[in-house]
């Protein structure tokens, strides 16, 4: 009798147990679909981008905090990439994402472990996408708490070069150049700054910089898209300088590949350059993508719908 | 867990026939071995096993979410998890070591035999000590192979002054603990010591913070509690050594110093206290 008693009040026990858990499952999802949603401008997490004020009350684990703002920056914009979806997303202008927090996480971060080299990278890479000028104030500050490192001047003139601010980029090519151990490229840069600070040459010699830069992989895979895009610039003037020769020969445009090849041939491209062929005998842009003939207009442009190249 | 008499029946005995005509230095010593043996056996060692499963998977899982910057961040980390996992073992086996003893009136019997109390103190917290250098050691050879792992050579070397700083504040703790056990509950204790920890990380900035205030006696407060309390905050050095950064010969000296002076310090108290203390 006593034993059946206690079986019944196991049995009990467990169903109370295993209902109740599937009870709060059930609960759980209602209350997560109840809940009033967020105003899209405050979607973002406005709470956690204050933790520079930790500085000194974290029992000098600093760093590892500094970490998780860095982790949750990259996230945050990955999230932003991932949402955007289909939608062609220029990575010069990020500003219709809205990645308004990028800069309070950086600063955080940066805050919290002001020689954060990889934080101040990040920043004055990205950053000019969204809001130059706090690029320019982060890095700025990233100089002033590291001033050895060149690299962060090497930055500082990119961003100014950017702005086409040349006067400026010179400026801060010339001091970065003054640092110990800073590599002979920074002078000439400076003087390239002044002379010929818009030229295509001068940008190619920035991005080679950049992606010579093994300490950050989002540094070097953003200025490889870059040299992509100059690449790209070369082989289209390449190929209007044969479409204008095809033209004046036989007094109308090239209508394919076919036709215009043999007018690629003698046409030498700048710094070892050459065009690729696909397997259809199409000219292929640096991500392997055919460019495509505007014969209306005699033009050549990139397949903007399927291109990995920057459209600008 | 259980006692030191728990685990060896014969132990008393065996301690007797060991304390007969040794040396102060040699009752310390085998008090201090056996509180090792205890801490052992009490499986104190298996937070290592939760250690390096952290460790493993974030040599494995950091790369792809650090950008290319999971060395720094495996210090980090691993550093901040050795403080963090030797403070828990400090303040909970710290509180724990004394008030045990008079708890299952084993304390009768350690020291009816010819051990001083003082001895018997003393004893306890090198053997606590001995414990965390093991468990620190450990897991900073842990630290040392993730970042190996994962191509980070110069910091696996560089990270071991950091590494023996935070074994100098886990001894300071420890000292804390076993000041607050030797008079008060184990409960309390734990929470006085991790209050003693917050306060102790946060002194320098609180009497910064304090001297921006217009505040005159908010001045005296926070300048008092900056010496009186050990400011732990000297012995942080792991943002720094996630740089590859080596503190200075002179700073890790005076560091060590300080540990050695504030845990005198702390011991002579415990001590005092203890030697007054009525078992009754």
């Amino acid at each position: 009798m006593v034993g059946s008693v206690k079986t019944i009040g196991s049995i009990a026990a467990i169903l109370i147990i295993v209902g109740g858990l599937a009870s709060i499952y059930a609960i759980e999802d209602s209350i997560e679909r109840n809940r009033p949603s967020t105003l899209v401008e405050w979607n973002d997490e406005d709470l956690s981008v204050h933790g520079g004020r930790l500085r000194g009350f974290v029992f000098g684990t600093e760093g590892g905090l500094a970490d998780w703002y860095w982790i949750r920056s990259l996230q945050y914009v990955g999230h932003k990439l991932v949402d955007a979806g289909d939608t062609k997303v220029d990575i010069d202008d990020l500003r219709p994402l809205n990645p308004r927090l990028l800069y309070p996480y950086l600063d955080t971060a940066t805050d919290l472990d002001p020689q954060f080299m990889g934080a101040y990278t990040y920043g004055a890479v990205v950053l000019p996408a969204i809001d130059p000028e706090l690029a320019i104030k982060l890095t700025r500050k990233g100089i002033s708490n590291n001033p050895e490192s060149w690299r962060l001047y090497q930055y500082l003139g990119y961003i100014y070069w950017k702005l086409e601010r040349y006067e400026e980029a010179s400026a801060t090519y010339a001091a970065g150049s003054h640092v110990s151990g800073a590599p002979p490229f920074l002078n000439l840069m400076s003087a390239a700054m002044k002379t010929q600070g818009g030229s295509r040459d001068t940008a190619r010699e920035i991005y080679g910089q950049m992606a010579a830069d093994e300490s950050d992989s989002q540094t070097q895979y953003y200025a490889k898209l870059r040299l992509q895009w100059i690449d790209s610039l070369e082989e289209q003037d390449g190929i209007r300088s044969a479409l204008k020769i095809f033209q004046d020969r036989n007094g109308r445009c090239a209508n394919s590949w076919n036709e215009l090849i043999p007018f690629l041939k003698p046409i030498k491209l700048p710094h070892g350059l050459a065009f690729h062929l696909d397997g259809r005998n199409q000219v292929v842009d640096p991500s392997g993508v055919p460019y495509i003939i505007d014969s209306q207009r005699c033009d050549v442009h990139l397949n903007f719908a399927d291109t990995k190249v920057p459209t600008r | 867990m259980r006692d030191l008499a728990s685990f060896h029946p014969g132990i008393l005995q065996e301690m007797e026939s060991t304390f007969k005509g040794t040396s102060s230095v040699g009752r310390i010593l085998t008090i201090a071995r056996n509180t090792f043996r205890e801490a052992v056996r009490d499986r104190i060692l298996y937070n290592l096993v939760v250690f390096v499963l952290l460790i493993t998977a974030a040599a494995i899982l950091l790369g792809e979410l650090t950008d290319g910057q999971e060395a720094r961040t495996i210090v980090n980390l691993g550093l901040s998890a050795i403080l963090i996992f030797g403070t828990f073992i400090s303040i909970f086996v710290g509180v724990s070591l004394v008030s045990k003893e008079i708890e299952r009136k084993t304390v009768y019997a350690i020291l009816s035999k010819p051990v001083r109390r003082g001895e018997f103190i003393i004893g306890k917290y090198v053997g606590l000590c001995l414990t965390l250098a093991v468990n620190t050691a450990v897991m900073g050879i842990g630290v040392s192979l993730a970042l190996l792992y994962v191509g980070g050579n110069s910091l696996a070397l560089s990270i071991w002054s950091s590494v023996a700083m935070i074994f100098f504040e886990l001894t300071i703790t420890t000292a804390v603990a076993i000041v607050f056990s030797s008079f008060s509950t184990p409960a309390l204790s734990a929470l006085f010591t991790f209050l003693v920890f917050v306060i102790g990380h946060s002194t320098a900035a609180l009497r910064e913070l304090a001297s921006g205030l217009n505040s005159t006696a908010a001045r005296i407060l926070f300048d008092g509690i900056y010496y009186v309390l050990p400011n732990l905050s000297n012995f942080s050095y792991i943002t720094e050594a996630a740089h590859g950064h080596v503190p200075s010969a002179q700073l890790f000296v005076l560091s060590a110093v300080y540990a050695v002076i504030f845990d005198t310090v702390l011991i002579t108290l415990a001590v005092l206290i203890f030697a007054r203390r009525n078992f009754k």
